[in-house]
């Protein structure tokens, strides 16, 4: 007990450094608030008499004392728009992509670490328990070599837009200037303690101490998160900002800054998305080391590995379309014109680029699960129905991608009668979009409960009930998935959207309700056989990378989307864009572009994955061998 | 089991001889009417039904000892998706989306051969045959494709590659994003928040429940609701104003528009693209009354730089209409059309 004691006390101090730099920020922040709206308008007042001036909030309405200057109004030229002999958009437009790729994955990782590492913390079973620890380990260490990109990324970018966009940086940093330097504080807490999490991996691997493990990595992703939401929030003030007057001066209210009509939703909707991308990258991953490793052990690991990515992936995946519904439903609510400039006018044709992407993240998601099936005996008897379920899944996607506005030659346009096709336009309208993503969710949803039961046979007396249960259940869900998309054709459009509800919700009652019957069904339920891990077919792993790529590309179209949509404005209706780069691009040169970024982004993914690699080398092979219930080690190097 | 896949092997014979009837025009494409207002459902039905034929027919002929091979059944389905949207659903679909549509299919077709191993290896039996060439016929075929393939693509290079005559493809922006305020005959409308002011109840109130209320049926026929006839002299407020927008709608509008407001007016096909078809669920349905205000005040000419290529011949109305008939002639239209306005609540 003695020699433990100083390891609690270590860890202890740990963790309360930890909760301390997290509150640090907080605390420094507290006085910001105050600068502008209530406190210091009086010491203002009565320091300046009757000269203060008064703005009105262009968002809330409400009126607050002018403590900023204007936006600038820009002109063309090196004063405002210094340049290279390149365009000074796509530079940054790189810049941004990258540090974004990075900087989403090292925020999804550490959370995926912790639900890991919780769940190997629960397992009674202590070889899986091992094993669940092993594969949170490894996922923190890839992590911590893209951290280090990640900052560098951020430095880039900072240069870049301090080179190339002076005036524009300068208006921002002025406005967020009273939470910059939590920004700043957040990253030294973020750093510190991921360097203490990972680094107390092993010292802190048993009993209490591996619980204050777990709580440091809950503190690492509070922190991250709110990181993120603050990043957020100068996406959020350029969209939709608030805060300032109508000159773009700042009223001295911070809180009005960050929390826009666009902040919550965009932060709901990128924690889903970094989610679902960090899940696909390290899926990826395992796919790769799959494919070249040499021996069965490796190939059960990685296989595993890719496995549990996925449907932490797919997991957070399912509500993203929903969390995107939620951001689409508030950017039509703050201004009409962006809403029908992303799904109906200028940028439709992307979005159209964009249901394609989703509906192959959901083909590939059901795509590995058929094959996953393969390795367990007496999952056969499920897929003789397959290519029932692959019918249910394309014609949800062909719904989904059918779009309102067609591409099409004069000839054809004379020859349909007209700019909308009397059958597929009707699909291109979101009301048959909507059940089509739903119908391909609740697919998704069957998939999987086919293979939690693959190998499995229910002992459960009403077994026979319950499978009856769960195919009315399905058969009801889809009906009325199907009925709402119809009927929302023959209601107001007020009640269409809000139709939407009741779609999600029987999705999600499928999800949840399916899931916890399916887990009562097969609790002590008859093996078939065991997971044969290491036995799925290469096609798998290949949807597996398919997957991860899908994940990448959309998140750089719907970044450029997001960013696309502000049109000539640098803040919407606040700060013009007066460079030469103030128009939209092609959709095919936008679409060049975000393959580069795909494309740079997996070249260097794959550099760190091998630094990762070189430092698994080092570790000395004892220190391996003998783990209790035959983990399975990560493979040697990738560039062997 | 068995009387089922029967009836489904029934169903899609039936259903692949109608198919080809219709390609070689041997039966007329309307034999099975798409009834306007379900032909969406109507399509998706009629291939659910094949799906359950197709699967019903391979049963069938496996139980006669006669089983279609997997290669040949993929194949086969994917043929039959591509002749289907060709001859099946009319008017013709443009090409770029029967593109997506083959594409997506023959992922489909991938998926389900190839969804277990022992599918995937029965499927790819036809194509290692070939690429082994251990039988005479195999090794002429390989041949035949080692000459055939370079030829196909060849071909299909050197028609995609020149150049043609007929005029470039347009991705027209159906809805262009509207201005936050447009200003017509001197006054400023903010396109958010402004209200039609004749959507109105017979005592003269703002009524958007009332006005849902009396608009027409949707449907094959857009029948009028009872004691909804704006033609009625007895009618105040919502139906009143309907009819006097009515009047303008056909002193101005359907020339071009049509008198049942899908586009097809007098002088409509003089036009490229043809005028907007307000009975489409893609047009005035999916808008705010705000927004038609501001096109039929501002009309082709008005449209915003995003709104390229601008085509539209529409006349700048509030050079011609007032404020009030513009707003009276919106009312018509969404109340013929059986439509109601977007509204955000």
């Amino acid at each position: 007990m003695a020699p433990l004691t100083g390891k609690r006390v270590f860890s202890i101090m740990a963790l309360c450094m930890m909760v301390g730099l997290l509150l640090l920020p907080i605390v420094i922040a507290l006085p910001s608030p105050a600068i502008g709206e209530e406190a210091p308008a009086g010491d203002t007042a009565k320091k300046d008499g009757d000269k203060v001036e008064k703005g009105r909030d262009v968002y809330y309405k409400t009126e607050g004392i002018v403590v900023g200057a204007p936006a600038p109004k820009t002109t063309d030229g090196p004063k405002d728009y210094p340049r290279y002999n390149f365009e000074s958009r796509v530079l940054i437009w790189f810049a941004n992509q990258q540090h974004l790729y990075y900087g989403s994955f090292v925020l999804a990782v550490p959370i995926f670490c912790m639900i890991i590492e919780f769940m190997g913390v629960v397992t009674k079973d202590k070889a899986l328990a091992k094993r669940y620890d092993q594969l949170a380990y490894d996922f923190i260490k890839i992590s911590l070599t893209a951290y280090s990109l990640t900052a560098i990324l951020g430095g880039i970018l900072i240069f870049t837009f301090l080179t190339l966009y002076p005036a524009f940086f300068g208006y921002l940093s002025s406005i967020f200037r009273p939470v910059m330097h939590i920004y700043a504080l957040m990253f030294v807490a973020e750093s510190g303690t991921l360097y203490i999490y990972y680094y107390g991996w092993d010292k802190m691997k048993e009993g209490f101490l591996k619980w204050i493990h777990l709580s440091m990595s809950v503190v690492l992703n509070i922190i991250g998160t709110l990181l993120m939401f603050l990043a957020n929030s100068w996406i959020g003030f350029m969209m939709s900002p608030a805060g300032v007057d109508e000159q773009g001066r700042y009223l001295g209210n911070i809180w009005h800054v960050i929390h826009t009509a666009l902040w919550n939703p965009l932060n709901l909707h990128r924690i889903l998305g970094n989610m679902a991308f960090g899940g696909g990258v390290v899926a990826a991953y395992a796919a790769y080391k799959f494919l070249a490793a040499k021996t069965d052990e490796d190939r059960a690991h990685y296989d595993w590995m890719g496995y549990i990515a996925m449907a932490l992936g797919v997991a957070f995946l399912i509500p993203l379309p929903f969390a995107g519904y939620w951001l689409m439903r508030e950017v039509y609510a703050y201004r009409q014109q962006m809403g029908i400039t992303l799904m109906g006018g200028l940028l439709a044709w992307l979005f159209i680029i964009q249901a394609t992407m989703i509906g192959i993240l959901f083909l590939s998601s059901n795509y590995y699960l058929w094959q996953a099936m393969g390795r367990m005996r007496g999952a056969e008897k499920y897929q003789r129905y397959i290519k029932y379920l692959v019918f249910l899944l394309i014609c949800g996607f062909l719904v989904f991608i059918t779009p309102h506005t067609m591409v099409m030659t004069p000839a054809e346009l004379k020859a349909m009668g007209g700019q909308q096709h009397p059958v597929l336009g009707n699909f291109g309208v979101m009301s048959a979009k909507n059940g089509g993503i739903n119908v391909m969710i609740t697919t998704t949803v069957l998939s999987f409960i086919w293979y939690m039961r693959g190998n499995k046979v229910s002992t459960v007396s009403w077994a026979k009930f319950g499978n009856i249960f769960m195919g009315v259940f399905f058969a009801c869900a889809y009906i009325n998935i199907i009925w709402l998309a119809i009927y929302g054709y023959y209601i107001p459009a007020n009640v269409r959207v809000g139709l939407s509800v009741p779609q999600v919700a029987t999705t999600l009652s499928c999800l949840f309700f399916m899931f916890a019957l399916n887990s009562v069904m097969m609790r002590g339920a008859k093996q078939m056989g065991p997971i044969e891990w290491g036995k799925i077919s290469v096609r798998s792993q290949y949807a597996l990378i398919m997957l991860a790529t899908a994940f990448t590309w959309m998140m750089a179209l719907m970044g450029y989307i997001r960013s696309s949509v502000r049109l000539f404005w640098h803040v919407n209706e606040i700060m013009r864009d007066n460079s030469p780069w103030a128009y939209t691009h092609t959709v095919g040169f936008a679409a060049n572009m975000i393959s580069f970024n795909v494309l740079f982004f997996w070249i260097s993914i794959l550099f760190v994955f091998w630094m990762g690699s070189l430092s698994a080398k080092k570790v000395p092979v004892e220190a391996k061998a003998g783990i209790p219930g035959g983990v399975p080690q990560p493979a040697p190097a990738a560039g062997r | 089991m068995k009387a089922l896949m029967s009836l489904g092997a029934l169903i899609g014979v039936a259903g692949l001889l109608l198919l080809a009837g219709m390609i070689f025009n041997v039966i007329p494409s309307s034999t099975v009417r798409l009834v306007e207002g379900y032909m969406p459902m109507q399509m998706l039905f009629e291939l659910t039904c094949f799906v359950a034929g197709f699967a019903g027919l391979s049963y069938m002929m496996s139980a006669m000892g006669m089983p279609l091979s997997r290669f040949w059944q993929g194949i086969g389905f994917w043929a039959f998706i591509l002749l289907y949207l060709k001859y099946r659903v009319y008017p013709p679909i443009p090409f770029s989306v029967r593109a997506m549509y083959g594409t997506v299919s023959l992922v489909a077709v991938f998926m389900w051969v190839s969804a277990s191993e022992e599918d995937w290896k029965k499927f790819k039996q036809p194509i290692m045959n070939v690429l082994d060439a251990q039988t005479g016929m195999n090794k002429l075929l390989r041949y035949m494709y080692l000459v055939l393939l370079p030829i196909l693509i060849g071909g299909f290079s050197y028609n995609a590659m020149m150049p043609k005559s007929e005029e470039p493809i347009e991705l027209r922006t159906v809805h262009p994003a509207p201005p936050a305020s447009t200003k017509v005959h001197g006054k400023t409308y903010t396109l958010q928040t402004s209200q039609n002011p004749y959507r109105v109840n017979p005592e003269g109130k703002y009524d958007q429940d009332f006005t849902n209320a009396n608009i027409v049926e949707q449907g094959m026929g857009r029948l009028m609701k009872p004691n909804a006839n704006p033609w009625d002299d007895k009618n105040q407020g919502y139906l009143k104003y309907v009819r006097e927008g009515g009047e303008i709608f056909f002193q101005n509008c359907h020339f071009c528009h049509g008198d049942n407001l899908n586009g097809r007016g007098l002088h409509a096909f003089a036009f490229n693209p043809i005028p907007a078809n307000f009975t489409d669920p893609g047009t005035i349905a999916q808008l705010q009354e705000t927004f038609i205000f501001w096109r039929v005040s501002k009309g082709g000419i008005g449209l915003p730089n995003e709104g390229f290529p601008w085509a539209s011949v529409m006349p700048p109305w509030e050079q011609h209409l007032t404020v009030d008939e513009i707003w009276k002639v919106i009312l018509f239209e969404y109340w013929h059309t059986g439509y109601y306005p977007r509204t955000w609540d």
